[in-house]
C-alpha cells in the first residue's frame, strides 16, 4: 500500500515536471460542438436560431431573436461552421446580436451616440504627423481623399491635424453626425460603436457603410502606419497578417450587422415614367 | 462605386459560395439554407426594366462584406492554429523559428 502511495507520488512528479518544461498553459477547455444541424424558426415577425431541435439563447438567458432573415441565417451558418468546438470569441455576428439584445451596460440609442461621438476628435485618420517625410505623404495621399469626401456627403468641415493638438471639431459638424446616427435603429448603433472601436476612426467607419470604400480597404487606411513600418521593417505572419484578418473580421461583421438591421436593403421599385 | 458588370456579379457569387462550402463542416451546400436564401436574393435583384441598380448594387456590396467575412475568419483560424494554438513555446522552438541557435547547439 505504502509503496503505491509512494511510486503515485513520484508518477505525479515526473508527470508536473515534464509541464512545466513545455511550459504549457492551462486555458479553460472549450466547448464541444453538441448539435448536428443549424436551422432558423420564425415567430412574430422575429427569426430565433436553433441548434438541433433547441432554441439558441443569448449569455444572459433570454431568446435569441432578430429581426432580419438573413441575419438569423448567418448566425446559424457561423454556428454550424464551428467543426469541433465552438469558439465563442471569433463569432462576432452572434456577439453583436446578442449585445444589442441583452444590451449589458445598459446603454440607450442616445448614449451610445455620444459615445462615438467622443471619438471623432481623436479619429486615426486625422492626425498625420509631419515629421517623416514618406508617411506623410501616404497619408495625405490615401486620407485626405477620404476625408473630402465625407465632408462633402455629410456637409461638414473636417480638417486633419499636423502636430498633437486634436483637431477642432465644431459642434455644427458634431450635430450633423450625430444626426445621421440617430437616424439608425439601436442594434445598428450598436454596430457602429463596434466598428468604430475596431478602426479607430468613426469617418473610415461611415464611408464603409455607405460603401464607398471596401471593408478591405478601410482596413487598410486604418492600419496605414503599421503596413508602412512593415514595408521596411518586415512583417511577420503571426502578428501583422493576424491582427489585419482579426479586423478585418471585425469590421466586416459590423457592417453586415448595420447593413441587415437597417432597412436601406429593401427593394425599391421604378416609378412608372407616366406619372 | 460604378455600374456593375453582369460577370463582376458572378464571380463575387461565386467566391462568396466558395468560402460558404470551406466554411461548412460537410461541404454539402444542397441542404444549406443561407445558400438557398442567397440564390433567392440574386434572382429577385437581377437588373431589369422595373428594378433600380442601387438594390442590385447594394446586394453585391453585402455578399462582398459576407465574403470578407467568411475570408478572413477563415485565414485567422489557420494562421491561429499554426502558430498560437499550442501554449507557449519552449526558447528552443522560439529559436528555430527566427532561424537563430542556442549558445549550447552552436557549431
Amino acid at each position: 500500500m505504502f509503496k503505491r502511495l509512494i511510486s503515485k507520488r513520484f508518477a505525479n512528479f515526473s508527470v508536473g515536471l515534464s509541464h512545466s518544461r513545455d511550459s504549457v498553459r492551462h486555458y479553460p477547455a472549450p466547448i464541444k460542438r453538441f448539435y448536428r444541424k443549424t436551422g432558423i424558426l420564425k415567430s412574430d415577425g422575429q427569426f430565433e436560431v436553433t441548434l438541433d431541435q433547441r432554441k439558441l439563447k443569448t449569455p444572459m438567458g433570454r431568446v435569441f431573436s432578430v429581426d432580419s432573415e438573413a441575419l438569423a441565417l448567418a448566425v446559424a451558418a457561423e454556428w454550424d461552421a464551428q467543426k469541433t468546438v465552438i469558439v465563442q470569441s471569433n463569432m462576432h455576428l452572434t456577439g453583436l446580436c446578442s449585445t444589442a439584445i441583452d444590451n449589458p451596460n445598459n446603454l440607450n440609442k442616445f448614449d451610445l451616440v455620444q459615445k462615438i461621438l467622443g471619438y471623432i476628435e481623436t479619429d486615426a485618420i486625422l492626425f498625420q504627423p509631419s515629421n517623416e517625410k514618406d508617411l506623410m505623404g501616404l497619408q495625405e495621399n490615401e486620407w485626405l481623399p477620404i476625408i473630402d469626401w465625407f465632408n462633402d456627403r455629410y456637409t461638414t468641415k473636417i480638417q486633419p491635424t499636423e502636430d498633437i493638438s486634436p483637431p477642432q471639431i465644431s459642434q455644427d459638424d458634431k450635430d450633423k453626425i450625430q444626426r445621421h446616427l440617430l437616424s439608425y435603429n439601436f442594434a445598428a448603433v450598436n454596430g457602429f460603436a463596434f466598428a468604430i472601436e475596431s478602426l479607430k476612426s468613426v469617418i473610415l467607419t461611415l464611408c464603409c457603410v455607405d460603401r464607398h470604400i471596401s471593408i478591405e480597404k478601410a482596413v487598410t487606411l486604418s492600419r496605414l502606419e503599421e503596413e508602412y513600418q512593415t514595408e521596411y521593417w518586415g512583417r511577420v505572419e503571426w502578428a501583422h497578417d493576424l491582427s489585419q484578418l482579426d479586423l478585418q473580421a471585425r469590421v466586416a461583421a459590423a457592417v453586415l450587422f448595420i447593413h441587415l438591421n437597417s432597412s436601406l436593403h429593401f427593394i425599391k421599385s421604378k416609378q412608372m415614367a407616366a406619372a | 462605386m460604378s455600374a456593375l458588370s453582369k460577370k463582376g456579379v458572378l464571380l463575387g457569387l461565386r467566391s462568396l459560395i466558395s468560402e460558404l462550402r470551406k466554411s461548412s463542416p460537410t461541404g454539402n451546400m444542397k441542404e444549406s439554407l443561407i445558400m438557398r436564401y442567397i440564390f433567392e436574393q440574386y434572382r429577385k435583384y437581377k437588373v431589369t426594366d422595373e428594378q433600380l441598380c442601387k438594390a442590385q448594387q447594394e446586394m453585391n456590396f453585402l455578399a462582398q462584406a459576407y465574403h470578407c467575412y467568411l475570408r478572413s475568419q477563415r485565414e485567422y483560424e489557420q494562421l491561429h492554429s499554426q502558430y498560437l494554438s499550442k501554449g507557449e513555446r519552449t526558447v528552443k522552438q522560439t529559436a528555430d523559428m527566427v532561424g537563430f541557435k542556442l549558445p549550447h547547439d552552436a557549431k
